[in-house]
Parts: C-alpha cells; sequence; structure tokens
C-alpha cells in the first residue's frame, strides 16, 4: 500500500488559556494533498488548534510539526520561511479597509519577492480570475458583498502559490449560495493546485462538500478522526448528536440548574 | 536558473532548466530581456529542466510574449512536462502561448 506522505502532525498539545483548559492532548495527521476539515460546536477549541498549525500560538506542551519541522523550534526567519508555504483565509476574510482589492492581493507579493509591478500586476489578475474576481482589482473591500470579500480573501491567501491554505470558518455569515460557491472554489482550488486544505467549521453542509477527512473536537479532544462515511455512520454519540444537530444528548450546552443557583448566591 | 540559448534553423532556442519559482523568476525576465533587446525574431523556450512553474514564473512568460508581441517577434514554448502543462492550462494560458510538443515540431512550425 502507498504510504501517504504527513504534511502536518499535531502531537498531543495540551493549551490553557487563564484557567480554561481549552486543548487537552490534540493528536492529529494531516496529509499531503488531502481536505481535512476539523468540526466541532462554538468554544470547542478548533481555531484554538488552528492557530497552533499556523505557529501564532505556542502550545503549553505537545508539538507541532509541518513538513516534519517542530514549529516551536524554528527561529523568527525560519517560521517566515515555513509561513510563505502556506495560506490563510481568516474568518473576517481580514483584507485592509484602506486599501483596494488589487493592493490587498499585492501587499503580500511585494513583501516576500523582488518581483516587477508589470509581473505582480499580471499575477493579480491570474489569481482573481481563479476566484471568479477579475475586473474587480481597483474597488475597496466596503464595496464588495461578503462572499465576495472572502473571495478576494482566498485569492490572497493562494497569492504565494502555497502548498498549504488553512480555512478559518470559510461560510460563516454567507448565504448558502455563496456558501457553496466558496465551497466549490475550495475544492476546485485544492484538486487543481494540489493544495493541502485544513478548514475549521461548524456548517454541516460545508464539512459534507469538501472533506477528504473530518476530525470532531469537543472540549479540547479529538472524538473522531475519519471519511465522511465514516462519520456520516459513527457509532459515537456526541459525534452523531452533532452531525444531526440534536439540542439533546451526551454533549450537555448547558450546566445545571444547582450550578446555577449556587453561583447566584456565591 | 541557467538558461543555455543555441541558434538552431534561424530560431533562437533556449533550455531552461530547474524550477520557475519566486525565487528564480526576476533572473528568467532578466535573461528575456536581453532577447527581446535584441529584438530576436524566432524564439522558442525548451522546456524540458523544468520541473515546476509558479505563477511568478507564468507571469513572467506572459510579460516576455508581451514585449515580444510589442515588436512582432514571434515566441513559442515546447516539451512542459505534464505537471507544468497542467499549470498552464488551469490559468487559462495555454491558449495564449504557442506549445508544440517537441522541439523539432515548434522549429518547424516558426
Amino acid at each position: 500500500m502507498e504510504e501517504k506522505e504527513v504534511i502536518i502532525e499535531v502531537k498531543d498539545i495540551y493549551k490553557k488559556f487563564g484557567n480554561r483548559q481549552i486543548l487537552s492532548g490534540v493528536n492529529l495527521k494531516v496529509y499531503k494533498g488531502e481536505t481535512m476539515v476539523i468540526m466541532g460546536g462554538s468554544g470547542c477549541g478548533k481555531s484554538t488548534l488552528l492557530r497552533h498549525m499556523v505557529g501564532t500560538v505556542k502550545p503549553d506542551s505537545g508539538s507541532v510539526y509541518m513538513r516534519g519541522q517542530n514549529m516551536a523550534e524554528l527561529d523568527e526567519n525560519g517560521l517566515d520561511a515555513l509561513r510563505k508555504k502556506f495560506g490563510i483565509l481568516f474568518q473576517s476574510g481580514a483584507l485592509f479597509d484602506s486599501l483596494t482589492v488589487k493592493e490587498n492581493l499585492c501587499m503580500a507579493l511585494r513583501e516576500h519577492a523582488k518581483l516587477d509591478e508589470n509581473i505582480i500586476s499580471i499575477m493579480v489578475k491570474m489569481k482573481l480570475e481563479l476566484v471568479g474576481l477579475r475586473g474587480f482589482e481597483a474597488l475597496m473591500p466596503s464595496q464588495l458583498s461578503g462572499g465576495m470579500k472572502k473571495r478576494v480573501g482566498l485569492a490572497r491567501a493562494i497569492a504565494m502559490d502555497p502548498e498549504i491554505v488553512f480555512y478559518d470558518e470559510p461560510t460563516t455569515g454567507l448565504d448558502p449560495i455563496m456558501a457553496g460557491v466558496i465551497d466549490k472554489l475550495i475544492l476546485d482550488l485544492s484538486k487543481k493546485l494540489s493544495i493541502t486544505s485544513v478548514a475549521v467549521t461548524h456548517d454541516m453542509n460545508s464539512v459534507f462538500r469538501i472533506a477528504d477527512r473530518i476530525a470532531m473536537l469537543h472540549e479540547g479532544r479529538i472524538l473522531q478522526v475519519g471519511t465522511q462515511e465514516e462519520i456520516k455512520n459513527t457509532t459515537n454519540p456526541m459525534v452523531k448528536q452533532f452531525i444531526e444537530g440534536q439540542p439533546e444528548g451526551p454533549v450537555n450546552f448547558f450546566m445545571s440548574k444547582e450550578d446555577y443557583l449556587e453561583e447566584l448566591i456565591k | 536558473m541557467p538558461i543555455n540559448i543555441e541558434e538552431k534553423d534561424g530560431v533562437k532556442v533556449c533550455y531552461a532548466e530547474g524550477d520557475i519559482d519566486i525565487n528564480s523568476s526576476p533572473q528568467v525576465k532578466k535573461v528575456f530581456d536581453k532577447v527581446v533587446q535584441a529584438k530576436s525574431g524566432k524564439v522558442l523556450i525548451n522546456m524540458k529542466g523544468v520541473g515546476y512553474i509558479d505563477s511568478s514564473g507564468l507571469a513572467t512568460f506572459v510579460e516576455v510574449l508581451k514585449n515580444f508581441r510589442a515588436y512582432g517577434g514571434k515566441l513559442k514554448l515546447c516539451n512542459l512536462s505534464s505537471k507544468v502543462k497542467s499549470l498552464f492550462e488551469i490559468t487559462k494560458l495555454e491558449k495564449l502561448f504557442d506549445i508544440s510538443d517537441t522541439e523539432e515540431e515548434a522549429i518547424k512550425a516558426f
């Protein structure tokens, strides 16, 4: 059997913010070329896990290896070199409001490479064509819809031809059609450009449209990792409750009445 | 990024070697700027030695093509690996460039 190449490996990560334990021993492997979706409810730690993967948060213990390198052992130059290999689509799009669409894309290209402005302009057109927004170069972010901002954010995320793209809640806040458009773009770009994708989301439609494999995170732990079929046919009651969107089940969304009353008279 | 240039049947054949990426594409641009300055009429880029081209490399080729067309020069490409060819296809550039399978075929077609 062909051995799959591990491109990201999360090894036994623990992380606390204040007194709150966010991640409690997370292990996860992402293989080259696959789309891995990390799903879980709000506050389950999935965005924190993503931030560990991109190196903006360091674990209290455990390690993240990207392309075999332990991210915690890299200095700023090493991290910079690694960051050129990946792109991030932020939840809000994170565009610079005072810059045009073109300038938003040019920033990364000017920062990381010594390219002529003519070449950069051609690259911007190529990237915008890939997300269906060629001709929108001169617009400001305030003149774009939410879906268009996401697409510009996606064009920016792939500006440097990354090997890996991280997506933080790519379809949150979008109407169902635009969410479908973004999912299709993620799929197309992953397959056409052979990009490894890691997405965190709680949008179940999106999960089952884009994922090659799915990891379910709950209370800082991975409950199950599997293909779409494996997750759909799960025997884990918590995973089942989540994908079916059941308010009642083993996952407690509310504290007990007693806790509430004790809290009031403390 | 070494590029050897040979004259064959009145065609300047440029042999590109290695990956054409964000680090090497400025050098590629410099080499072809000289070819453009010399107003070479027929130029073929043999891509046999190129394993990968990123979007900065593709954009550089587009710019070079624009400069050739500005004075009426002809530019062709040949011997693209399947990976490199697919990158031209994804970006729809295979319709912009004259691409041949072999060097002989390309030279004959000038």
